[in-house]
């Protein structure tokens, strides 16, 4: 039992002898679970945190209080015994006694003292009802103390208390959307029927024209009238991949008729409809039921849409195509027809303002005019390759892919709320005409080029080995075995030795050496000795013409430098009658740091323990204060003041003192 | 519990008995009320407190604010957490703002001990004011000399309307609410009156004590004071019974007289006038010889003023008659507590464990009549004492600053104290277990995560 006893002492010992700001886990847990199945056990806790709690270390109560915290918060009998002496725990917690002010180190006091405040709040929120003594500390250091209490149980009513009063908001505007969308259904339902008969006669009708120009391919002159060569071909083409309608002057008003009900039905009862749908899933209404069959029935006319969608873009790619190829022929120009492109696709997949949606009658999804331009290419690559596009290209900078080339040369503002995502409601309200200006987005896609070096092969050395072969070491001018990288033949000799009398060096004659070759390249040599002697001669007076010029120079340097010597020596001599003048304290300042620095280092390097933690630490402020408030300093400031006067000689000379 | 019912029920044990045991057995359960808040507007130290001696319900606080403020301690005004705790709000408030209100701090609050319709209070604006509770006017304003530190009224009185005022002036004023007008100034102490104390067997004597240290009895019938007490002059433990006290009577006659000092008074009851004359022929006589032909011409009411014995080193803070008025406790600022005999004027030596009390202000001590206890302020805690052993019972730690007063309230067996920290706290037994299991187990639990 004696042992026993002891256990729970020494384990709260442990756990509060830790610079840590945190009690270890560990040793909480241990305490925790010796202290839970005993009672004596735990008096006996109380006891000794209530005596920790009087240790003079603000450390020491800080962990205690985290413990008593803990424990506190488990355990009745805890409560009851730390109850009876919580006027003493708050006073040695948070020391509102003026004569029981708590104990070094200061940082940690601080840290004490707001951690009991917390707590002292989170005991009387949760069992102030059942202990007087709690209500009335809380009370005493709240209205007659003062003392600022974190106030965290309020705060976080109040934020639940908003959110709660937001959602009841958009419930309310949820519901309201519901009941217009019940009055409304039965009209939508009608309008988007109507618009799909609209589409579905528009499309009966351009079948009906393509079953007859389908026989048009085969009347060869009738074709060629209006279409080029090349043109025809890929015409041919398309029409081999069948079921692309096109558009001509019979059937225009057809596709222009098509082409507004597309847009309508994407931009106005797609959107509704899915809206409407997303009102209804987030409603809550108490008849289910009918929003039920309300959704299942905007479910059905979405997929409705989604299918007469296909089935427009089916027919509209062609169409899209044709009105394209139309523009080509007319305009003679392909990449100017590319710059038209994009803004066409733009306009047709952001329903932008009604204006634009008129002018830019283009229909044709994304995906199938990419696919379009993309075979246009292809098929321009195969016909000519004079044509403007491949001078282009072979001029045109190579560009790592990247994303931004979907946009290359785009000049037009940017949708930022309009990627395809539902952004509603989780962020907030979103702005659907939030706009990114082009500069910007040229801005976002600036590229940064990297310079690549270019690969340079280095040739190896091919210098003869002794064992026979040629050095195969690859450095880029000198191999430090064999001098001096040189072309040489098959059987590693130099190829052109140019002078190898002026040129000299040691390892070219070591490498000679070693190859144990004793000039037999003598007739070489002789060959070649007159041609050098000339260089030679050329080189020495070229060499000493420049060395008379090295030498003015740097008799000019040197007198130079005896002006610059005479004034730093000047200046020296100034400075070092200044330092006699003040040195005595500056100097002491200099060690002052130094020492400090010294403590700093060697507090560092000891392991940090409580003792340590009282220590003063001598701070920058403190050697400021006691600096400034030294006579010294006064005698120093009252000098510089003199010296102001000597400012004017100072700037007609500002590198002399 | 039971058993004792059962025996009042056979008539084993007498009706006077039983409601003893049962008042004592909550008397010493005593402990910080939780289920009973008394919500201070005061915004100063508590001086004062005292239940009304009619019915034992309304509780009269008086604050270093300036105010006074009255509480129904029997019906709280309103519940919370549950209707777990009942909090009593001031029912009656006069404060600065009020247009006859104190200016200073309100150092004494006392019931008319007739009825509640007045209350009187004192302060340290040296007025002295009598409230109608009811209308929460003046009715009758007395202006002292000095501070007024502490006033009583009789609680037998039938045949006088006397508010006794201590104040800073070393004269005790006894103010006249029939007249209106001071009807006796009592002189004898040599420095302010920090405490008055009327008897609680006799309606005419008054007891008071001094920042002189002395405690000075009066009988309002008479001139000048009749005893003084010494803290020398001691007997040991409770009065001896009547046989054994003649012996002992000789005993301190004879060393009386060898003093010189005037002991008749304790001797014989102070009724008899003719041994208190020969007391009094005898004690100059020892003592300052020089000026008898001057002390002839005093009346020998005025004798005791010369007497300088003292009852406590420094000033005398705190006065208590026990409610059978055979003893006085006093409290003293060096931190001491004596137990007299008001019959025989002596100290009874008994030893009281108060570590330190305070020194700067009058403190108000109750008592409890059946386990026979005072309670008395010690710093920030509240200490019960046995009255006859000196033994501390308990201990009541609850406020956070000094505690100024207390009383306990017989007919319901609590303590009401109040200190410099602004509150009034209810320390009261603790209830049946059948009312108590309700509220508090279903949240105060253990809660053991793992």
């Amino acid at each position: 039992m004696e042992d026993e006893r002891g256990k729970v002492r020494a384990l709260i010992e442990m756990a509060t002898n830790s610079t840590e700001r945190e009690v270890d886990p560990r040793l909480l847990k241990a305490i925790k679970s010796v202290v839970r199945y005993s009672d004596p056990e735990l008096r006996l806790a109380a006891q000794a945190l209530m005596d920790l709690m009087k240790r003079d270390h603000s450390q020491v109560r800080y962990l205690t209080l985290l413990i008593i915290d803990e424990l506190f918060m488990r355990s009745k009998l805890f409560r009851t015994l730390v109850i009876e002496n919580l006027d003493q725990l708050l006073s040695l917690s948070v020391g509102f006694r003026r004569n029981l002010p708590l104990p070094a180190p200061p940082a940690i006091a601080t840290i004490l003292r707001s951690k009991a405040i917390e707590f002292l709040e989170k005991w009387n929120a949760s069992f102030g009802v059942h202990y007087r003594q709690i209500r009335l500390g809380f009370d005493y250091l709240k209205n007659t103390l003062r003392f600022q209490f974190p106030n965290l149980q309020a705060n976080a009513a109040r934020i639940q208390q908003e959110r709660r009063e937001r959602e009841i908001k958009t419930k309310e505007i949820l519901r309201n959307k519901f009941e217009i969308l019940g009055q409304n259904l039965s009209t939508i339902k009608e309008e988007i029927q109507s618009t799909i008969d609209e589409i579905g006669e528009c499309l009966d009708i351009i079948r009906a024209k393509e079953e007859n120009m389908a026989l048009a391919p085969l009347d060869d002159d009738d074709f060629e009238e209006f279409r080029s060569s090349e043109l025809r071909q890929i015409r041919l083409d398309s029409l081999k991949e069948g079921e692309k309608v096109h558009e001509n002057n019979d059937n225009t008003v057809v596709f222009d008729a098509l082409r507004e009900l597309y847009k309508l039905l994407m931009t106005k009862h797609m959107g509704s409809v899915q809206e409407s749908i997303s009102v209804l899933i987030r409603v809550e209404v108490p008849d289910n039921r009918l929003r039920d069959s309300m959704l299942k029935e905007l479910i059905d006319i979405r997929n409705r849409l989604v299918s007469v969608k296909k089935k427009c873009e089916e027919s509209g790619c062609a169409l899209a195509t044709n009105v394209k190829e139309e523009e080509e022929e007319e305009e003679e120009d392909f990449w100017e027809e590319g710059k038209i492109g994009p803004t066409e696709k733009g306009s047709s997949s952001t329903p932008s303002k009604p204006k634009q949606k008129l002018q830019n009658l283009a229909v044709a999804s994304t995906s199938g005019e990419i696919k379009n331009e993309q075979s246009d290419n292809n098929e321009l690559r195969k016909t000519d390759s004079n044509s403007p596009r491949s001078k282009l290209l072979s001029e045109a900078p190579v560009v790592e892919w990247g994303s931004f080339l979907g946009n290359w040369g785009l000049d037009r503002d940017f949708m930022a709320n309009q990627r395809g995502l539902e952004l509603d409601n989780h962020w907030g309200r979103v702005d659907y005409d939030a706009v990114i200006p082009a500069e910007k987005i040229a801005e976002l896609n600036l590229q940064a080029t990297f310079y690549k070096e270019e690969p340079v092969e280095i040739q190896p050395c091919r210098a003869p080995l002794r064992k026979g072969g040629l050095c195969q070491r690859r450095d880029l001018k000198v191999c430090p075995f064999h001098g001096p990288i040189i072309p040489r033949d098959d059987e590693g000799n130099p190829i052109n030795q140019k002078n190898p009398s002026s040129d000299e060096n040691p390892i070219q004659k070591n490498s000679l050496i070693d190859d144990e070759t004793p000039l037999d390249l003598g007739s070489d040599l002789s060959e070649h000795l007159s041609e050098q002697l000339a260089k030679q001669a050329i080189q020495n007076v070229r060499g000493r013409e420049h060395e008379e010029g090295k030498k003015r120079k740097i008799d000019k340097q040197s007198l130079n430098r005896a002006k610059l010597a005479k004034v730093m020596e000047h200046n020296e001599a100034v400075l070092r009658n200044a330092a006699l003048a003040s040195t005595s304290r500056s100097e002491a300042v200099g060690e002052d740091i130094e020492v400090t620095n010294g403590k700093k280092s060697s507090t560092r390097n000891k392991k940090k323990t409580l003792a340590s933690m009282l220590q003063n630490k001598v701070t920058t402020k403190d050697r400021l204060a006691q600096r400034l408030l030294n006579t010294r300093a006064r005698g120093a400031t009252t000098r510089q003041l003199t010296m102001g006067e000597e400012d004017t000689y100072r700037e007609n000379f500002p590198n002399q003192w | 519990m039971w058993k004792q019912i059962g025996g009042r029920e056979a008539g084993q044990i007498r009706p006077n008995s039983f409601s003893n045991r049962v008042k004592s057995n909550r008397v010493s359960s005593l402990q910080l009320s939780n289920y009973k808040d008394i919500v201070s507007p005061h915004r100063g130290a508590v001086n004062s407190l005292q239940v009304d001696l009619t019915e034992g319900r309304y509780l009269l606080s008086g604050a270093s604010d300036a105010s006074v403020a009255v509480y129904d301690v029997q019906r709280a005004t309103d519940y919370e957490g549950g209707g777990l705790i009942a909090k009593h709000k001031s029912i009656v408030v006069v404060d600065k703002q009020h247009e006859q209100g104190h200016k200073y701090a309100v150092s004494s609050a006392i019931w008319y001990p007739i009825d509640t319709g007045l209350f009187i209070t004192g302060s340290y604006d040296h007025y002295v004011k009598v409230w109608d509770t009811n209308s929460t006017q003046v009715v009758m304003n007395f202006k002292m000399p000095g501070k007024v530190y502490r006033t009583a009224m009789s609680s037998l009185a039938t045949s006088h309307m006397l508010i006794a005022a201590g104040t800073e002036d070393v004269q005790v004023r006894l103010c006249d609410i029939a007249s209106g007008a001071f009807a006796h100034t009592l002189s004898g102490h040599r420095d302010g009156i920090m405490t008055v104390e009327w008897s609680t067997s006799s309606e005419w004597v008054l007891v008071t004590g001094g920042c002189d240290g002395a405690i000075r009895f009066w009988d309002i019938r008479r001139a000048g004071c009749f005893r003084v007490l010494d803290q020398s002059q001691s007997q040991l433990g409770r009065r001896p019974p009547l046989l054994e006290r003649s012996a002992l009577n000789k005993v301190s006659m004879s060393k009386s007289s060898s003093v010189g000092q005037n002991l008749s008074a304790k001797l014989r009851p102070q009724q008899r006038k003719s041994t208190n004359g020969n007391g009094i022929k005898q004690s100059p006589i020892g003592r300052i010889p020089a000026k008898a032909s001057a002390r002839q011409r005093l009346h020998p009411g005025m004798l005791s003023g010369q007497d300088r014995a003292t009852a406590h080193y420094g000033a005398v803070t705190g006065l208590k008659i026990t409610d059978d008025g055979m003893y006085l406790l006093s409290a003293g600022s060096d931190s001491r507590i004596r137990l007299w005999d008001v019959q025989s004027g002596c100290n009874t030596l008994v030893n009281f464990e108060t570590a330190r009390l305070q020194t700067s202000k009058a403190i108000q001590i109750a008592t409890s009549q059946d386990p026979a206890l005072v309670f008395v302020p010690c710093m920030t805690a509240v200490k019960a004492f046995d009255v006859w052993s000196g033994k501390t019972r308990m201990a009541f730690r609850g406020h956070y600053e000094y505690v100024n007063c207390c009383w306990f309230s017989s007919q319901d067996q609590e303590l009401y104290t109040g200190g410099s920290d602004r509150k009034i706290l209810v320390w009261s037994p603790s209830r049946l277990i059948s009312d108590e299991s309700d509220g508090e187990s279903m949240k105060d639990q253990d809660n053991w995560s793992d």
